[in-house]
C-alpha cells in the first residue's frame, strides 16, 4: 500500500518537473519570438501552452486521487496540497506567454526588438522560473528564497521599462502602438515573476510547513 | 531453540503425568467404589439386626452419619426416612433394590437419586416382618475425586512447567554454545564436531564460491568503471522509470549532476523537453539522438533502448561531444563555397575574353592583350590550385613529406633573391639578417612559411617601406622574423587572418593578387612543424610575425 504511495508520490514529482519545463519552453520560445520578431516562431508556443492546460488537469485529478484514497498526513499532504497550487501558478505561466506570443502575433511593425530592459526581464523571468522549477526538484530553501527576493529586480526593470516607453511615446506619437504593445508584453513578463515567486513559497511550504505571507502585488 | 525444548520437555512431562493421574484415578475409583459398597452391605445388615431388635426407637439412637436410612412398609409406603419427612415421599415399591429385597431377601442397586443429584450406592435388606430397611450412601465419582486433587495438580503442573523451562534453557544454551563458538571463517579447522563435518564442507565450499563471485563482480564493476570514467562521452544508465542507476563522471560534469544523482531521477537532472523525447522514444523501444546544448558546447545525445524479451527495462544514453566537428564542418562547408567562388572569377574572363576571340569580335592589334588577360587569369587558377593541393596535402598530414636537416638562413636568402624583383616593382627594400641555423623540417614547407610571409610582407606595405628578415638561434629555438613597415592588420582580424579566404581588405583583393590561403598554408606548415607562431601588428606602423622552431637535441647537437 505504502510502496504504491510513494511510486504515485515519484509519478507526481515526475509530472510536475516536466509541467516546469513545458512552462520554461514557453517562456523561452516567446522571448525567442520576441526578439527575432518572427511570427511563425511565435505561433509554436501555442501548442505548448495546450500541453500545460492538459498536465494541470492531469495532475490535479491525480492529486485529487492521492488525497482521496490514500489519505496523507503530515508531509506528504503538503507536498500534495503545495503540487495543486503550483499547477495553478505553472498554468498561468504558459498561459502568460501564450499572451505575450499573441501579442507578437498581431504587432503590426514587427521589427526586432532591441530593447535592452525587455531583455533583461525576459532573461531575469525564465531565471526565475527556472530556479523555482529547480528550488523544487532540489529541495532547496535558498535558492526559493532567491527567487522571491529576485522579483524586485523584475519589478525594476518594468519601472525601467514603462518609463523608456513613456520617452518613446512623447518623442514620436505614431509608435504608440508598438509601444503600448511593448508595454503590455513587459507587464507580462513582470506577471510571471510573480508567478514563479508563488512557486517558490509553496515549494517552502511543502519542505517547512511554513506559508510566508507575501501578497501577490 | 530454547522454546522448541522448552515445548517438548512440557509436552512429555504433561502427558507423562495425566497418564498416571488418570490410570491412578482408574485403579483407585474401582478400589473406593469396592470398599463403599461391601461397607454399606455390613451397614445396612447391622441396621436391619438393629431395627428387628428395637423396633422404631433404633433410628432415635442411630449414629449413622454418612448413610441415609430409609424403612419401608410392606406396600411399599415410608416409614421413615432419615434425610426427608416420611409422609411427602413417594411410594418406593417399583424400586429395583427393594424389589429385589422383597422378592430375595437384600437388593442393591447404584443410579442416580432425582431428589439429590447425585449418584447413589443403594442396599435394602428384609426384615423378618416383611419391611425393608435401606440404606445409600453417595458414591464421589471420579470428577469430584479429581476436583479434590485440583490443588496438588496444579502445583505438580506449575512445577513442571518451571522444571521444564529451565530445563529447556540450559539445554539449548549448552547445545548451541559450542555452535556458537564455531570458526566460520574457516570452518575445516574445528575439532569435535565430527557429526557436522558435512555441514562445515558444504560451507566452506560455499564460502569459496561467495568469495571468487564477489571478486568477479568487483573486478567486473572495476572494469566498467574504470572505462567509463575515463571516456571523454557522458554515459548515463537509466531503468524503465528514467531513475539513474550509474552516471560517469563525465555526463555528471555535464549535466550539472552531484555524486548522489544516482537513485533520482534523470529528469530531475535535466529536465529539458529534448531529454523527455528521448526518453518517451527509447521506451517505446526505438532508437533516439538529439543534439543538445550542454555547458556552452554541443553534444549529441543517443538514446538506445536496453531490450530484452520485448520490454525495455532500461535506457542507455551516450553524449558525444560534436562541438569540434560541427564547426570542422562549417569551415569545410565554407571552404567548399569559397573555392568555387575563388575558381569562377578567373574562369569568368577567360572564358569571356576566349568568346571574344573566337567570334572574332577582336581587333588583331588588341589580341595580345586578350590573351595577356588569358594567361595570367590562368596563372592565377594555377596558384590557386596549387595552393590548395598545398592545403589538402597540408590536411593529410607530413607523414609522406620527408624531414631533413635545413639551414633557415640558407633558404631565407634564396626567398629574399627569388621576391627581389617583386620587392623592385612595390619599391620595398628587403634586408636578411641573422647567423645560419640549422634544423630539422621539411624544406617545401619552410619554403613555404618563409615565401608567404615574405610576400606578404612586401604586397601589403607603403612605397619606400622596408621588410626585415632575421634568421636565428636562441637557446633552444631557431627564430625566423620578418618585420615589415607595412599597413599593419587591425586587431579584430588578427585572429582571422589565417582563415582559408580570409582577407583583411575584401575590396582590393584582386589588384594586390594572391589566392587568399597563403597564412592559412603558414599555419598549418607551422603546427606541422609543432613550431610557435606569434604576430604583432599595428595598424600604419607595421607587422612582426615571428616563428619559433623548437630544436631538438640532435639539431644542436650537430651544428
Amino acid at each position: 500500500m505504502r510502496s504504491r504511495f510513494d511510486e504515485q508520490l515519484a509519478l507526481l514529482n515526475k509530472e510536475l518537473i516536466t509541467m516546469g519545463a513545458l512552462c520554461e519552453e514557453a517562456i523561452t520560445l516567446a522571448s525567442k519570438a520576441l526578439s527575432e520578431g518572427n511570427k511563425e516562431t511565435a505561433r509554436g508556443v501555442v501548442p505548448i501552452d495546450t500541453d500545460i492546460d492538459q498536465m494541470e488537469r492531469d495532475i490535479e485529478s491525480l492529486c485529487m486521487k492521492l488525497l482521496l484514497q490514500q489519505q496523507p498526513v503530515a508531509r506528504d499532504l503538503r507536498q500534495i496540497s503545495a503540487a495543486l497550487k503550483m499547477v495553478t501558478d505553472m498554468e498561468r505561466i504558459g498561459d502568460q506567454a501564450e499572451e505575450i506570443a499573441e501579442i507578437i502575433s498581431f504587432m503590426n511593425k514587427l521589427t526586432a526588438v532591441s530593447h535592452t530592459q525587455i531583455r533583461e526581464m525576459e532573461k531575469a523571468t525564465i531565471k526565475m522560473v527556472t530556479d523555482s522549477v529547480d528550488a523544487y526538484i532540489k529541495k532547496d530553501i535558498a535558492l526559493a528564497e532567491s527567487v522571491i527576493e529576485y522579483d524586485d529586480v523584475v519589478d525594476d526593470c518594468f519601472n525601467h521599462v514603462k518609463k523608456d516607453l513613456l520617452d518613446i511615446i512623447a518623442a514620436n506619437p505614431k509608435a504608440g502602438e508598438s509601444a503600448l504593445d511593448l508595454l503590455m508584453i513587459a507587464k507580462y513578463y513582470e506577471r510571471i515573476g510573480d508567478h514563479a515567486v508563488n512557486i517558490a513559497e509553496w515549494v517552502i511550504f511543502s519542505i517547512t510547513g511554513n506559508k510566508k505571507g507575501r501578497e501577490m502585488s | 531453540m530454547t522454546k522448541r525444548i522448552f515445548r517438548s520437555s512440557l509436552i512429555v512431562g504433561v502427558s507423562v503425568f495425566v497418564a498416571s493421574v488418570a490410570l491412578i484415578m482408574g485403579v483407585l475409583y474401582h478400589y473406593f467404589s469396592d470398599i463403599t459398597r461391601s461397607q454399606l452391605n455390613m451397614q445396612t445388615t447391622l441396621a436391619a439386626r438393629g431395627v428387628e431388635n428395637a423396633g422404631a426407637d433404633f433410628f432415635a439412637g442411630m449414629d449413622l452419619k454418612d448413610y441415609r436410612v430409609t424403612w419401608i412398609d410392606t406396600d411399599g409406603s415410608v416409614l421413615y426416612d432419615s434425610v426427608s419427612e416420611p409422609e411427602k415421599m413417594e411410594n418406593h415399591a417399583e424400586r429395583e433394590e427393594i424389589k429385589q429385597a422383597f422378592t430375595k431377601g437384600t437388593g442393591e442397586s447404584s443410579r442416580y437419586s432425582s431428589t439429590m443429584m447425585e449418584r447413589f450406592f443403594y442396599c435394602a435388606e428384609r426384615l423378618s416382618d416383611g419391611t425393608v430397611l435401606r440404606l445409600s450412601i453417595a458414591q464421589s465419582t471420579q470428577l469430584s475425586l479429581l476436583m479434590g486433587m485440583f490443588q496438588p495438580i496444579c502445583i505438580v503442573a506449575g512445577v513442571a512447567i518451571v522444571l521444564s523451562f529451565i530445563l529447556a534453557s540450559r539445554l539449548s544454551k549448552k547445545v548451541v554454545k559450542p555452535l556458537n563458538e564455531l570458526n566460520l571463517e574457516d570452518p575445516l579447522n574445528n575439532e569435535g564436531f565430527d557429526e557436522l563435518s558435512p555441514l562445515f564442507r558444504r560451507l566452506k565450499s560455499q564460502q569459496r564460491q561467495i568469495r571468487s563471485q564477489s571478486e568477479e563482480l568487483q573486478k567486473r564493476q572495476a572494469e566498467f568503471e574504470t572505462v567509463t570514467e575515463n571516456m571523454t562521452e557522458g554515459i548515463v544508465l537509466l531503468n524503465s522509470k528514467g531513475t539513474v542507476l550509474s552516471i560517469n563522471h563525465a555526463a555528471a560534469r555535464l549535466l550539472g549532476a552531484e555524486n548522489t544523482s544516482v537513485g533520482q531521477d534523470i529528469l530531475e537532472i535535466n529536465r529539458s523537453l529534448k531529454m523527455q523525447e528521448l526518453l518517451r522514444e527509447s521506451g517505446k523501444g526505438k532508437h533516439a539522438e538529439k543534439i543538445m546544448e550542454l555547458g556552452g558546447r554541443r553534444y549529441q545525445v543517443h538514446a538506445s533502448p536496453v531490450v530484452s524479451e520485448g520490454e525495455v527495462p532500461g535506457t542507455v544514453l551516450l553524449m558525444l561531444d560534436v562541438t569540434e566537428k560541427e564547426q570542422a564542418e562549417q569551415i569545410r562547408r565554407e571552404f567548399t563555397a569559397n573555392v568555387s567562388h575563388e575558381l569562377k572569377t578567373p574562369l569568368h574572363t577567360i572564358s569571356g575574353c576566349a568568346e571574344l576571340l573566337a567570334n572574332g569580335m577582336v581587333k588583331p592589334e588588341d589580341i595580345p592583350t586578350f590573351s595577356t588577360q588569358i594567361y595570367t587569369e590562368a596563372q592565377r587558377m594555377i596558384c590557386l590550385v596549387e595552393d590548395i593541393i598545398k592545403l589538402s596535402h597540408l590536411d593529410e598530414g607530413a607523414d609522406a613529406m620527408k624531414w631533413e636537416e635545413v639551414d633557415l638562413y640558407q633558404m631565407a636568402e634564396n626567398v629574399t633573391e627569388s621576391l627581389s624583383a617583386e620587392s623592385e616593382n612595390a619599391g620595398v627594400r628587403i634586408m636578411l639578417e641573422g647567423e645560419s641555423t640549422k634544423l630539422n623540417g621539411i624544406p617545401q614547407l619552410l619554403q613555404s612559411i618563409i615565401y608567404n610571409l615574405c610576400d606578404n610582407a612586401i604586397k601589403y606595405n607603403h612605397k619606400g617601406g622596408t621588410v626585415i628578415v632575421t634568421v636565428k638561434q636562441q637557446e633552444q629555438t631557431a627564430l625566423l622574423c620578418v618585420q615589415d613597415t607595412g599597413i599593419g592588420i587591425p586587431a579584430e582580424d588578427q585572429n582571422r587572418i589565417f582563415e582559408r579566404f580570409y582577407r583583411v581588405d575584401k575590396s582590393h583583393s584582386k589588384e594586390i593578387g594572391g589566392t587568399g590561403l597563403g597564412l592559412s598554408i603558414v599555419k598549418h606548415a607551422v603546427k606541422l612543424h609543432n613550431a610557435v607562431l606569434e604576430l604583432d601588428s599595428v595598424v600604419g606602423k607595421g607587422t612582426t610575425v615571428t616563428v619559433k622552431f623548437a630544436l631538438s637535441d640532435s639539431d644542436t647537437a650537430s651544428e
